[in-house]
Parts: structure tokens; sequence; C-alpha cells
């Protein structure tokens, strides 16, 4: 399988300066965990906030999650201290508040190296991430999504957006949905992952069905959480049916088939299957063994 | 070094660990623990405090730690926060992390 | 996510939802004046919900109060937390705390000590400079517990006849006197100069010693009451206060058996506060009323010596005042009606 791909359907929010909760956020399977060093940490917290979750990554077990830090936008004077502090500390992504162009993107990637090497990191190995806040940065999103080969996705940062937008969130997302599309776009463009921003509500269940199903019908590979009880909600919705799960598992034994006979060609019913086609079947396969649908053998298990 | 100005860090939150420091009285590290483990794991806790205190090279101060029952990592940073707030250190703390 | 916000009291409908919010909590009898010297108040909030709310006037936490519920201690503790740091950002590092004695353990549990209690409520601390601090800071007379040793308790604002007849009397009567001069900074003249004066009005007498009253004696009526529903009560219960702090913690370090109190013919208040140390006080201190001095047929008060700055009528008092009193007043005339015409308050005590 692909090893590139892997599942995002949920990034969780982890305050940077709340102990208990990066103690336990491990624990609720987010696909990834997305330590807060900016909005959910006060000026007066940001030194405790960046020494904390330096010391919580060189100890707690976060098991397969993947580690991601959101760090202070690049005009605060936390910015490259972040950075810096992040890479020594071993982080899989950063992800940069308020990127409004490649430039910030590529200037964060200067920096990332610098401090790769500086703490001896394998240069190359922190990925980055844009976080979408402002029309200005929806307007460059080809560019940001495009600036950079450490680029691993971009989100949409939907509270500071629509307020750039002279709007705020409704709960019919209408006032997203050009932000969203342009987002989709720009990551599918540049081979990238697409997020959606987060569900503020926890107490409208029902809202947050019908938000993630239509950013999962958009196309997006996952949303934000800030709470674990979103988690398996979003899950749920991301299930591949029984039917995409069979259809994977043709292409997949096609492939086998066609790897047996070390033929380049990869046939099945007749047609030849292409890299999308082989790649969409390799993810539904991913999210039908993380979904508990399919045993070890691939054979899907009936509810 | 010795600490001469007062400062505080981290909160009295679930799993977090509130560090005072502030001049000490008499000529070393003085430490007042409250905690609701103190019996079990007091001295664990004064045992990271004091190890990084050290690394500081600080050798006089009055430590006020009042725990929620953090893990050591924790009371580790929160130590390393409130030495340099102390100190007047905004650089991260190279060395310590 | 809980997040802490400040709340903006100046904002009416953000003030109401405070209010309304404390009255649910059982927080009702708080006076506008308590609410507009509050330096800082936050909210703890998931969401638009507020769940906590917690407040600072100078060094004093206040109006704290959470949802109840099983989450309420670590409501409490984060708001707790944020005004402590809040302090000590700003340079505050000592605190207090008045509150209700059933969260008396709360504060306990987070670091702070019960300085006295009464039914209605307690006395906390925390931080530093605390009070065996206070007590290091004073002079230390080794064998001061062989003496007879008295107190007396001024705010001398300014620094009277009357002040210095009280003090004269105590100094002659005992071999120690020791003179605390309120520290807070709410009266016409400052800390700074009403401490200056009275140093420099009794330093004709050899055995009396003159220290600010720091954070342990203080009016009785700067005790927040907010939490005491009946109005009775609070006099009653801020005077109480006053009484045990001193006889419990203050006058044990320095051996202090009597206390010195001139009697009270015009103020009700100050009149309780003195029949309340009459009943709190002995028999480990015993107290002494000395009548108010008369100059002529008048009984000197610095309240009127007050009125009479106010007035740009010094004259009429002279005869009220040391002479290092009247020409600190003469010298700062004009700077002294300035702070009343700034709204010092020149009436009260």
């Amino acid at each position: 399988m692909n090893a590139g791909e892997r599942l995002r359907r949920t990034m969780m929010f982890v305050p940077g300066n709340s102990p208990a909760m990066l103690k336990d956020a491990g624990i609720y399977g987010a696909d990834s965990i997305m330590f807060d060093l900016e909005d959910a940490v006060s000026l007066s917290e940001k030194d405790a906030a960046r020494t904390l979750v330096y010391e919580s990554l060189q100890t707690i077990d976060y098991g397969e999650a993947e580690k991601v830090v959101r760090i202070n936008s690049i005009d605060t004077p936390y910015y490259l201290d972040d950075v810096r502090v992040m890479v020594k500390a071993g982080i899989e992504v950063i992800r940069l508040a308020k990127t409004d162009t490649a430039e910030m993107i590529q200037q964060l990637a200067k920096d990332t190296a610098a401090a790769e090497k500086e703490f001896n990191q394998p240069v190359g190995s922190t990925k980055l991430m844009a976080a979408i806040e402002s029309a200005r940065a929806v307007v460059n999103a080809n560019k940001i999504a495009a600036a950079s080969p450490r680029m691993m996705g971009i989100a949409l940062s939907a509270e500071d957006y629509t307020t750039d937008l002279k709007t705020h969130r409704y709960p019919d997302g209408q006032e997203l949905s050009y932000g969203r599309n342009v987002i989709l776009h720009a990551a599918r463009a540049a081979g990238i992952c697409a997020f959606d921003t987060v569900f503020t509500n926890l107490d409208d269940e029902a809202g947050l069905i019908r938000e993630t199903k239509l950013i999962h019908q958009l196309g997006f590979d996952g949303k934000s959480v800030i709470n674990p009880r979103q988690i398996p909600i979003i899950n749920q919705i991301y299930e591949p049916t029984q039917f995409e799960i069979e259809q994977a598992q043709e292409v997949i034994t096609a492939i086998n088939v066609a790897h047996e006979k070390s033929s380049g060609v990869i046939a099945l019913k007749g047609q030849m299957v292409d890299r999308p086609v082989v790649m969409r079947a390799q993810r539904v396969m991913k999210l039908a063994i993380a979904s508990n649908l399919v045993d070890e053998e691939g054979n899907y298990l009936e509810k | 070094m010795e600490i001469k100005k007062t400062v505080i860090a981290g909160t009295l939150e679930s799993s977090d660990i509130q560090i005072t420091l502030s001049p000490a009285t008499g000529d070393n590290l003085e430490i007042e623990l409250e905690s609701d483990v103190l019996n079990q794991f007091g001295n664990q806790i004064k045992k990271v405090i004091t190890e990084t205190l050290q690394k500081f090279q600080i050798t006089k101060v009055h430590v006020k730690a009042i725990d929620q029952g953090a893990l050591d990592c924790v009371i580790r940073a929160r130590t390393i926060t409130a030495v340099q707030r102390a100190l007047g250190q905004t650089e991260p703390a190279w060395e310590e992390l | 996510m809980t997040k802490i916000r400040q709340i903006f009291l100046q904002i009416p409908s953000l003030k109401r939802k405070w209010e309304q919010f404390l009255h649910q909590q059982g927080l009702t009898s708080f006076s506008e004046a308590e609410v507009t010297n509050l330096d800082f108040t936050l909210g703890l909030y998931e969401g638009q919900k507020l769940l906590g709310t917690g407040s600072i006037s100078d060094n004093v936490l206040k109006f704290i109060a959470v949802i109840p519920g099983e989450l309420s201690a670590t409501y409490f503790n984060q708001i707790v937390s944020a005004l402590q740091s809040y302090l000590v950002q700003n340079g505050q590092t000592h605190m207090m705390v008045f509150t209700k004695p059933q969260y008396e353990a709360s504060f306990n549990y987070v670091g702070f000590k019960t300085l006295t209690k009464t039914i209605q409520g307690c006395l906390l601390e925390s931080g530093n400079p605390g009070i065996q601090q206070y007590f290091k800071n004073l002079p230390n007379v080794s064998n001061q517990n062989q003496h007879q040793v008295a107190a007396v308790v001024v705010n001398a604002n300014p620094f009277t006849m009357g002040h210095r007849y009280l003090i004269e009397k105590a100094a002659q009567e005992n071999e120690i006197v020791d003179v605390f001069v309120l520290s807070a900074n709410h009266s016409l003249f400052t800390s700074d100069e009403r401490f200056h004066l009275v140093k420099l009005g009794v330093a004709d007498f050899k055995n009396v010693r003159v220290f600010p009253g720091g954070s342990y004696l203080v009016s009785y009526a700067t005790f927040p009451a907010y939490f005491i529903v009946s109005k009775d009560n609070v006099i009653r219960y801020q005077t109480t206060l006053d009484a045990q702090l001193f006889r419990d913690q203050i006058a044990p370090v320095l051996n202090i058996k009597r206390r010195y109190l001139g009697d009270e013919p015009f103020s009700h208040t100050t009149n309780i506060y003195n029949q309340t140390l009459k009943a709190v006080l002995p028999p480990k201190i015993q107290v002494v009323i000395i009548p108010r001095l008369q100059q002529g047929n008048q009984i000197v008060t610095a309240t009127a010596v007050r009125q009479a700055i106010a007035h740009q009528e010094i004259t009429m008092v002279k005869d009220f005042l040391p002479e290092i009193t009247y020409q600190f007043i003469q010298d700062h005339q004009s700077e002294l009606l300035e702070r009343i015409g700034k709204g010092v308050n020149i009436s009260g005590n």
C-alpha cells in the first residue's frame, strides 16, 4: 500500500498549556493530534506552553497518531522559537497559523531546514501545513499548497476567515462554500491533504453530522476537532460502504494478479485501472481497517 | 545562582503543578510541597524540581509547589518556565530542554 | 474546551450578566462601590457559557464563584490560578482572600493559609511576603516578653494632637508602645505621608516605636463582605476578624498586652469596632479606652482637620495639630486641595 497516504480523518486540537489534555490526547483515537501554541494559549503563557509541549513530546506516548503543532504566525515574536523548539522535539508536522502567502511557507521551510540542521534532525523530515484564515489566503491557496515539497496539507480555519469576509459562521455553512472548494482544489492540484475547519458547538451533534457529511462529499480528507467526543461521529461518516470495500478489494486483487504475472498493466473487468483508482482503493481499505469493517485478511465483517 | 524575584508558573488545574519561586530565606534550596500524593510521590516530585534547578545552577531559592497530580515531564516544564521567568530569559533553555 | 477571558464590567450588558451569575451562585449583597473598585475580572467559559468568575482588587481575590456540579473544583482551581498569575505578572506576589467558611478548605487546598476565621467568614493569604516575613521585618527586641508592651493602631489622616495624646498616655503607662500606621492608600494623606508625620510627631517619646501596618493591620472597613447576606452582620464580621487577627497573630509576636483606643463619641461604626475589641481582645489583651482630647470645648479629630483643609481654613484647626503636621499641610496645601478636587473622600475615618 501507499505509505504516503495516511488517514487523516480527525485532527484533534490540544491546548498547549493544558497538562491534563496533553496527558490524555493519545487515547481518543484521533488520526492526528495538533498541539496548539497559538489561539489556545494566552500571550503571557506562550513560554510555558512551548516548554510544556516539548517536555510532553519527550515522554508521553501518542501511539500511532501523527503529531502536529500549530505555531504562532510568522509576524509574532514567538514564531522562530516555536519552530526551533518543535523541530528539536521531533514534531512530525508544523502547521503555520494565518498563512496568507506562499512566501510565508517558503520562509517557514527555510527556518525549519535550519532548525533540522541545528538539532541534528534528518533534513526534510518535518512536514508543513498551512492554515488558511483570510480571503487573501484563499486567493493565494494554489500557490500556498504548492509552495514547498514539505507541504503535507492545507486547512481551512473558519473563525478568522469568516471575520475577514465580514460575516460569521452560520449553521448551513453557505459562507464557507467558496473557500472550501478553493482549498480542496488547491490541495488536490498540489497532491496534498485538505482539512476542514472545526465545528464549535459541542451540543449540536446533528450539526456536526451535517457538516461532516458535506465536507466528506466535497472530498476533504478530514476535519479538525476540538473535543474527543467528535471523533467517533466523524469517523463513522468516513466509513466506506460494503459496496466501496468490495470494489476496492477487486482493484487490489487485480493489482496482485498483475504483479504475479509481472504485467505492467492492471486490468479489471476489461478496463485499464489507472493511478487515481488504485489510490482510492488503497485509501478505502485503510479506512475499512481503521473502522473495523474488515478482518485481517480483508474480508468484510457483517455488522 | 540565586533567585531574586517572585514568579509563578503552572496552574492549579488537574494534572498540573503550580511552581512559585521566591528569594530564599536561608542559604540553599527550600522546597515546600503540597500534594495529595505527598506520601507516595513527594520525594520524586522534589527530586525532579531539584534536578531541574541544578541544571540552571540555581542554589538559593524558595520553591512552593502545589501539585495536582502532575507527570514528571510537567513538573520539569513548569520548573524550567519558572526559572526562566525569574532570570528574565526569553530565549528557550536549549541546554535544559 | 474551556477558556479564560477577561470580563469588561464597563460594558453594562456584560456587567448585568456577571451580576446575574453571581446572584445564581448565592452572592447577592455586594455594593456598587465594591464593584467599582475591582481592577480585573475574568470569566471561565465553555463557548458562550459562563462557568465561573473571579476578580481582583489590589491584592485581594474577590467575587469568586463557579457553577455547582462535579467539575466545580476544577473550575475553581482554574480561576484561582488565573487570578494568581495575573497578580504575579503585575508584580503583586502577596495575595489575600476573604471568603465564606465553607470555602476555606478549597483555598487551603490550593496553598492559601488561614490567618483567622469567624463563623461568618475567614481571611486567608498566599504568596510572599506573608505574615511571617512581616514579623521578621519588625525590629526584634530580644527581651520584649519581659516588658509591658502596649499597642496603638492609627490611620492618622493626618496625625493630630489627639493621636499624640493617646500615644502619650500609653507611653506613660507602659514600657514599650508599638504604634501601627495603616498602610492602605485610600486616604487624603498618602500612607508614606501619614507614617512620616506619625514618626516625627512621636519622636520625643523614647519608648514608642512606629510600624507600618502592612497587610495585617488594615482598616476593617476594607474587608470585603459581599458574601454576607445580612447588613447588620457585616460590621460585626469585619470588626471581629480584625480583632482576632490582632489578638492571635500580631500581639503574641510583639508580646502586646494592652491596646489603647480613643473613645468614640461620633461614629456609630467605630463605636461598634471598640465594642468588638472589648469583647474579643480580653483576657489576653487588656483594652484601655482614653477619652478624646479637647481643645477649648472642641474634640480634636482628623475629620475636622480635613474639612478645614477643604475649606482653606487651616488656621482654624492650628491648635489640633502638632507643629510638624501643621507645617506639612501649609507646605502642601495646593496639592492636598487638588486631591480633594479629584474626589478623595475626606469624611469618615
